[in-house]
């Protein structure tokens, strides 16, 4: 780990820059980081897109993001592109090709992953906002870790078009901020349908989704999220919470939702598979870092890919070629259908309707549902890295909490309480709800 | 080509079609051929980081097209796959292509002795939609213009029973995309390639690869054939592989315990195809005549090769049925095609079209004059009311230019040793039509009643 190389905290969180246009938008002065697996075309300065991989070293997208352009046009600037886990693969921050982030809050803990610039770039006043993306918690655990909010929406509500995928089917945009308002605001301007992100959320169903009005709510509890393991600060702090939400009139109740135990290994084989097939293209032979050749052929390719990909990433790319393997059966397939059945499962506990599912309507189940976004609070780094080297499962198992929610692509928040990260999670599509109850949280904590 | 009857040939094609679009199947560059090398790319198509596919639904049609001309059963639910191999021409690492769920199955095409020369059936096992790869510029280029134009894989089954069989097939199976407008271009134009299955006596079969000509296909499956039967005569078994046909012999590019395992994976970017039932028959009802029809049709009153050849020129196809007349097949083949070779001109229909050649027809003069206005309007194109003057209905021009031979009788006497003398009766017949007709047409008549 090349941590110790680092010589302060904002040089491992971000690479400054600066782009906006002065034209009284929603969010004009408003300043804001972008995770760097979001691409950003010839800035001035010269700012690349590299997510944080010796394979993107030198690579300068010619074309913005979605997201940049929208956040552009509403007069928000621009003013740095932060650090992450190698193409969005972790959950401590230190999986970086530039060196790990730093937690600027928390000094000797980690930052948390794999938006760990974006969370570390609010938490250390950079920034009022930033951009970050969530694949199985990679914005809410580091926005747990760095005690800000990180909202993942909907997937399908915010474009992909421009975001470095990791997994497809799970890469979420989302945002980090310190103020529930902020991010309201930034939400408002980036949910839009985009005909270039083919998993868009097309306009018909985005009216069609119904959302959720009303002041008294049922608020379940998974109880497959009440782990053992779970520390006592964690649970203390969630126990306080619900008793905020009971003093503010709402009903909360534990339920049940079995296919939860299953969800991690069905998250891992997915994203790995997916992570396998997306990062195929990275070869050297049109973009990014390469080795000297006299003709292009497999070699080079084989001799690019060995040498620039960092250890976890290269990790993940074999296990998910294993499962894509004809050799290994059918895994991809299997989990395919765990997760459309944990996807049910979810949305049966919802009362609101689900828009992609016929399903009929529910009664006397939840609005919302909550659970603590981390077993912990920051671990250091001895104690994470002494864990990961004892079974690299250690890490992989840190995110069982946040993974269900992606993988049924619920909108859910992390919102800071104490210190402690406490995630709410709605209904496919409820955005607005989510962010409603959030606001009503943290204004009467 | 002789076969060995103790050995039975048997083979199944893999045939790629590029398909004629505006733009190419997963992004809006445009699938022109033949511009300079990288002029015609996106982001998408050079698999930049960040860019996502959007399915062209274009090449979709042109794929339900092909799928209804070849008796397949259009899938209600069809999806896109990818499949994994590194190579440069493939910037994303996988091709995009259908492997779960295909376009179509369960189709055949009938070969019949009339029309291909061989009766026999050949079943289509599926057809899926692909993009096709870029290729190789110079060592250290790859030209990725070709990279994702959209293609069709017609997959058949091993039905073959000898390479006659495979060459009518793929001769009408070019004549078939051609005409309907699927398939811009041929064998010859790197348009149409053939992956083609040989195995004798059932032993294992051999993947001959990327065949590009129907010559191509023929040489090298009688290659193939003999050297397995070769190899099976001298003790040798045939082991499962691919080979490569280098213009003399077939030569091994890789064995089945070295194959790439394409580790296939659906592609959630990319929406699932859904067709029912009732739009996939309204495909079936806008299609139009297929050439074995239109073949039927033409050889009620024509040779099959003049139907043939009809059928392979659609400007001329078209032509021949709007022109009605009860003659027209004389009229078509022996005057006007006739005029044109005979003047090295390039069949063109814009300068006689149908119409006008119906009114040359009707003209109140004889063969030999509608012939000259025939002549005349291809050496030099212009309106029909130019060349013969149809507004002087009165003018006789047998009798008018008899009639200047009678009276001029000393300088007809001059035309065998003064040929010029002709120019001064033209030039009389001129001057008494006042120019309603045209010169050479008043020529061509001297000439014909002068016998000269």
């Amino acid at each position: 780990m090349k941590r110790h190389i680092v010589k302060n905290v904002q040089d491992s969180i971000l690479n400054k820059c600066s782009y906006r246009k002065n034209n009284g938008g929603l969010l004009s002065g408003l300043k804001y980081t972008c995770k760097d697996n979001i691409v950003t075309g010839n800035l001035s300065g010269g700012i690349l897109t590299t997510a944080s991989s010796n394979v993107l070293k030198n690579y300068q997208s010619p074309f913005n993001a979605e997201v940049v352009k929208l956040l552009y046009d509403s007069g928000a600037e621009l003013s740095g592109k932060v650090n992450l886990d190698e193409f969005g693969m972790g959950s401590s921050g230190l999986n970086s090709a530039p060196g790990p982030t730093l937690n600027p809050i928390y000094p000797g803990k980690i930052a948390g992953g794999s938006s760990s610039g974006s969370a570390a770039s609010v938490a250390a006043d950079l920034c009022d906002f930033s951009i970050g993306s969530d694949t199985g918690g990679s914005i809410r655990l580091p926005a747990s870790y760095c005690n800000v909010i990180g909202f993942k929406p909907t997937y399908g509500r915010i474009s992909r078009w421009g975001l470095i995928p990791y997994a497809q089917t799970l890469d979420t945009i989302g945002i980090l901020s310190k103020k529930i308002d902020t991010i309201k605001h930034v939400y408002s301007v980036l949910n839009m349908y985009d005909e270039k992100d083919p998993t868009s959320l097309p306009e018909e169903l985005r009216k069609e989704t119904p959302e959720t009005n009303k002041e008294r709510l049922i608020i379940g509890i998974p109880e497959e999220f009440i782990l053992e393991d779970i520390s006592i600060d964690v649970k203390n702090t969630f126990k306080q919470f619900i008793l905020k939400l009971i003093n503010l009139g709402h009903v909360v109740k534990t339920i049940s939702i079995t296919s939860i135990k299953k969800a991690l290994p069905t998250y891992y084989t997915l994203a790995t598979a997916e992570a396998a097939s997306n990062l195929s293209r990275y070869d050297g032979t049109r973009y990014g870092s390469t080795n000297d050749y006299d003709k292009l052929d497999q070699n080079i390719i084989f001799r690019n890919r060995s040498e620039f990909f960092g250890k976890e990433v290269k990790r993940r790319i074999i296990l998910g070629n294993y499962t894509l393997s004809s050799s290994s059966g059918d895994h991809y397939l299997k989990s395919t259908l765990l997760r459309k059945q944990l996807a049910k499962e979810f949305s049966k506990n919802f009362n609101n309707k689900h828009v992609l599912f016929q399903d009929e309507q529910f009664q006397d189940k939840c609005d919302l549902l909550i659970s603590p976004t981390a077993m912990s609070k920051a671990p250091d780094y001895e104690t994470f890295e002494k864990r990961e080297s004892e079974n690299i499962l250690n890490s992989y198992i840190n995110d069982v909490l946040t993974v269900p929610a992606s993988l049924v692509g619920l909108p859910t928040i992390s919102i800071p309480i104490n210190g402690i990260g406490i995630q709410i999670m709605g209904q496919f599509g409820d955005d607005k709800l989510v962010l409603h109850t959030a606001e009503d949280v943290i204004n009467n904590f | 080509m002789k076969y060995n009857p103790k050995y039975i040939f048997k083979c199944g094609l893999e045939i790629h079609t590029q398909l004629k679009t505006k733009y190419k199947l997963f992004s809006l560059s445009q699938t022109s051929f033949g511009d300079s090398p990288n002029t015609n790319v996106s982001f998408f198509d050079l698999g930049l980081p960040g860019t996502q596919p959007k399915l062209n639904t274009e090449a979709l049609y042109l794929g339900l097209i092909a799928s209804k001309i070849l008796n397949c059963q259009i899938q209600p639910y069809s999806t896109f796959d990818r499949k994994h191999y590194f190579y440069p021409d493939q910037p994303l690492g996988y091709q995009i292509t259908q492997f779960y769920h295909p376009l179509s199955k369960n189709g055949y095409l009938k070969l019949n002795e009339k029309f291909d020369g061989v009766d026999k059936t050949i079943n289509i096992q599926q057809i899926q939609l692909e993009q096709d790869t870029g290729k190789k510029y110079n060592d250290k280029t790859i030209d990725y213009n070709r990279n994702g134009i959209p293609l069709i894989e017609v997959i058949t089954d091993p039905d073959f029973e000898n390479i006659d069989q495979v060459q009518s097939f793929v001769k009408k199976y070019q004549t078939l995309v051609t005409h309907m407008s699927v398939c811009a271009g041929t064998m010859e134009t790197g348009a149409i390639r053939v992956d083609a299955n040989i195995s004798v006596n059932d032993n294992s079969r051999v993947e001959i690869k990327n065949l590009g000509s129907s010559g191509e296909i023929v040489d090298a499956l009688k290659y193939e054939y003999n050297r397995q039967i070769e190899a099976l005569e001298n003790g040798r078994s045939i082991i499962q592989e691919t080979r490569n046909w280098n213009g003399k012999t077939t030569e091994s590019s890789r064995s089945k315990e070295d194959a790439v395992d394409y580790r296939y994976v659906p592609d959630s970017e990319l929406p699932v195809i859904r067709i029912d039932e009732s739009m996939s028959e309204d495909i079936g009802k806008e299609l139009p005549e297929l050439p074995d029809d239109i073949l039927t049709r033409l050889t009620k009153s024509l040779e099959l090769k003049y139907a043939k050849f009809l059928l392979n020129t659609p400007e001329l196809l078209q032509y021949y049925d709007e022109f009605n007349h009860s003659d027209k097949n004389k009229w078509i083949f022996q005057e006007l095609l006739g005029q044109f070779s005979k003047l090295d001109k390039q069949f063109d229909s814009n300068i006689i079209p149908p119409k006008t050649l119906q009114e040359i027809i009707n003209l109140n003069c004889p063969l030999s004059e509608k012939r000259n206005v025939v002549r005349e309007m291809i050496l030099n194109p212009r309106p029909l009311s130019e060349i013969y003057k149809q507004d002087s209905p009165n003018i006789n021009i047998d009798q008018l230019c008899n009639d200047i031979i009678n009276k001029n009788q000393h300088l007809v006497a001059k035309l065998q040793i003064q040929p010029s003398v002709l120019q001064s009766l033209i030039g009389q017949a001129m001057k008494q039509t006042r120019g309603k007709i045209h010169a050479n047409i008043i020529k061509g008549k001297f000439i014909e009643l002068l016998k000269l």
